[in-house]
């Protein structure tokens, strides 16, 4: 293994809108090369925000972005060159999808890129079939459900070949199966290489897939480290409007109220959860 | 939402697979026909043909059909009344007693052939409305060299209109669900507030489009892109042999009048 390299690194972010109050504080974040990344943080807290600095729709008030180690500059070639590297895909698809049909939104950007219309189309196929919407090609946006449009805007993304994703809140407004399926999808991609960030508030489903967790707080990053560092400093968790997952919660409640001693960390997952149950009964059962 | 209205039947309908140009050709062509004939005869012909092609052939519900066909027909029928009471002189068909009110035979033939235009007219527009979904006319007007910044804005608006009324609906229902709509003055207060709020939404949403666009590179142009199986010389041939039979029953038809 070489030296792990740095596919975004933000130094020292602030920013201030237009009325001086301030959206982001001194926010460090960095994320390496291949993994997956959660950005928790309440509503208001500046995820949305940190985002637009990542392809520089934003520029900071002060601070630097550093995409791939390489310093992200503000003129228009860098900014076409850095916006074909890291892919956002929005909240709201709606304000993603706006051309008519599917195919014609999923191939804007692999266009505006310069491609031929050969390898666009080769593009806009496999990427589709990537995020399971093959066979909609000409269908409108708007007879599309909301979890279907959500892949399409992934699809609209990775036609573009980025080396890193950046989804806002990719599970809001989906129902359990969308919402799981995105998440796999995300895994799946992370599995074969591609970076990728996501913020959101699903404290429940980020422990399964997140190898780093930052929180966000009034726009300051308050916490970051593995799920289980995170997770474990309960007191920032409600600091920032968050809650433990479901699971940790019901460990925590077990071990303070029950008695019932737990190995150190609260488990996140439910296959955590059954394993470090089973010890426990196990050395009851010794015990008694 | 909107499974019933018509730009659901222009995407899921039994042409929807024929060549957009010979579909928009045919109802060009076949209008044209209809808005030369001299008599009522060609385009009350030309109505029916439509809607049967509308009605078994792209399989358009009937009831659809004929209920998006009253708007026009009772325009066209007040027209033929109008015409047919107050237009031309001489002979008179019928007189009322009243009012010097009288039906004359050059009112009553003009009303009718108005009339037969009208319906004639509007149907070939109908097939063309539920057959062809409003993205490829936009690449059909590409190729007629429309400019490409009207046929963007075009674009973004046929998209955004579906996006709209959907916000307009839910905060039209979230005012009626608190009573909005009780009274005149609640009406017209909520109806205000609907519109102004919908006009700031469209505004925020548009800027953010803006930057999603500019996220994927958007240059300051779209380009559109269209894929269409070609016409084929059968259909080409049936076309002008269709077009011929019409244009020649105008002829014949020519001087037909119903009295």
């Amino acid at each position: 293994m070489g030296e792990i390299m740095n596919m975004i690194e933000a130094k020292e972010i602030t920013y201030e809108y237009p009325d001086g109050t301030k959206a982001l504080h001194g926010v460090n974040f960095n994320v390496e090369k291949g993994s997956m990344v959660a950005l928790l943080g309440p509503n208001g807290a500046g995820k949305s925000t940190l985002f637009l600095h990542f392809n520089g729709i934003i520029q900071p008030s002060s601070g630097q972005i550093e995409i791939a180690e390489e310093l992200l500059k503000y003129g228009k070639a860098d900014l076409n060159k850095a916006r074909q590297k890291v892919g956002i895909v929005f909240q709201n698809p709606d304000d993603q999808l706006f051309a008519p049909t599917v195919v014609e939104d999923v191939a804007f950007g692999p266009l505006n890129m310069g491609l031929s219309r050969d390898e666009v189309e080769n593009r806009v196929s496999k990427a589709l079939k990537k995020v399971g919407m093959a066979g909609f090609e000409d269908k409108a946006p708007h007879h599309l459900s909301g979890g279907q449009k959500k892949r399409v805007a992934i699809a609209g993304i990775l036609a573009m070949d980025p080396e890193i994703m950046v989804l806002d809140e990719p599970t809001s407004g989906l129902d359990p199966k969308g919402a799981s399926q995105i998440l796999k999808l995300l895994y799946k991609l992370n599995e074969e290489g591609m970076t990728i960030i996501i913020s959101t508030h699903d404290v429940d489903m980020v422990p399964l897939y997140a190898d780093k967790i930052y929180i966000i707080s009034g726009g300051e990053i308050i916490k970051e480290g593995n799920p289980h560092d995170v997770f474990g400093d309960v007191e920032t968790i409600r600091k920032a409007n968050l809650r433990l997952p479901r699971i940790a919660h019901l460990m925590e409640i077990l071990k303070k109220e029950d008695k019932l001693s737990f190995s150190e960390e609260y488990p996140l997952t439910i296959g955590e959860a059954r394993k470090s149950l089973l010890e426990y009964i196990e050395s009851d059962s010794n015990r008694g | 939402m909107f499974e019933n209205t018509l730009d659901n039947f222009a995407h899921h309908n039994e042409l929807r697979g024929t060549n957009v140009h010979f579909k928009v050709l045919f109802a060009l062509l076949t209008m044209l026909v209809s808005l030369i004939s001299t008599s009522p005869v060609v385009p009350i012909i030309i109505t029916f043909l439509m809607s049967f092609l509308i009605i078994f052939k792209a399989k358009i519900p009937w009831k659809f059909y004929l209920k998006f066909l009253t708007i026009p027909f009772i325009f066209g029928f007040l027209t033929f009344v109008f015409m047919a009471l107050f237009f031309g002189v001489g002979t008179t068909i019928y007189e009322f007693n009243i009012f010097n009110l009288a039906v004359t035979v050059d009112g009553f033939n003009l009303g009718l052939l108005v009339f037969a235009r009208i319906m004639g007219g509007f149907s070939c527009m109908a097939f063309l409305a539920l057959t062809t979904p409003m993205t490829e006319l936009f690449s059909v007007l590409e190729t007629f060299k429309i400019p490409k910044i009207v046929l963007e804005i075009a674009m973004m608006m046929y998209r955004y209109i579906f996006v709209f009324l959907n916000e307009a609906l839910n905060m039209y229902y979230a005012q009626q669900t608190r009573l909005g709509y009780q009274s005149f003055k609640t009406t017209y207060k909520s109806l205000g507030m609907l519109a102004s709020n919908l006009f700031i939404r469209s505004w925020i949403k548009g800027e953010r489009v803006y930057v999603s666009m500019e996220s994927r590179g958007y240059n300051g142009s779209l380009y559109i892109n269209n894929y269409q199986n070609s016409i084929g010389i059968k259909n080409l041939t049936i076309l002008v042999l269709f077009e011929s039979v019409l244009i020649l029953g105008v002829y014949l038809s020519g001087n037909f009048r119903l009295f």
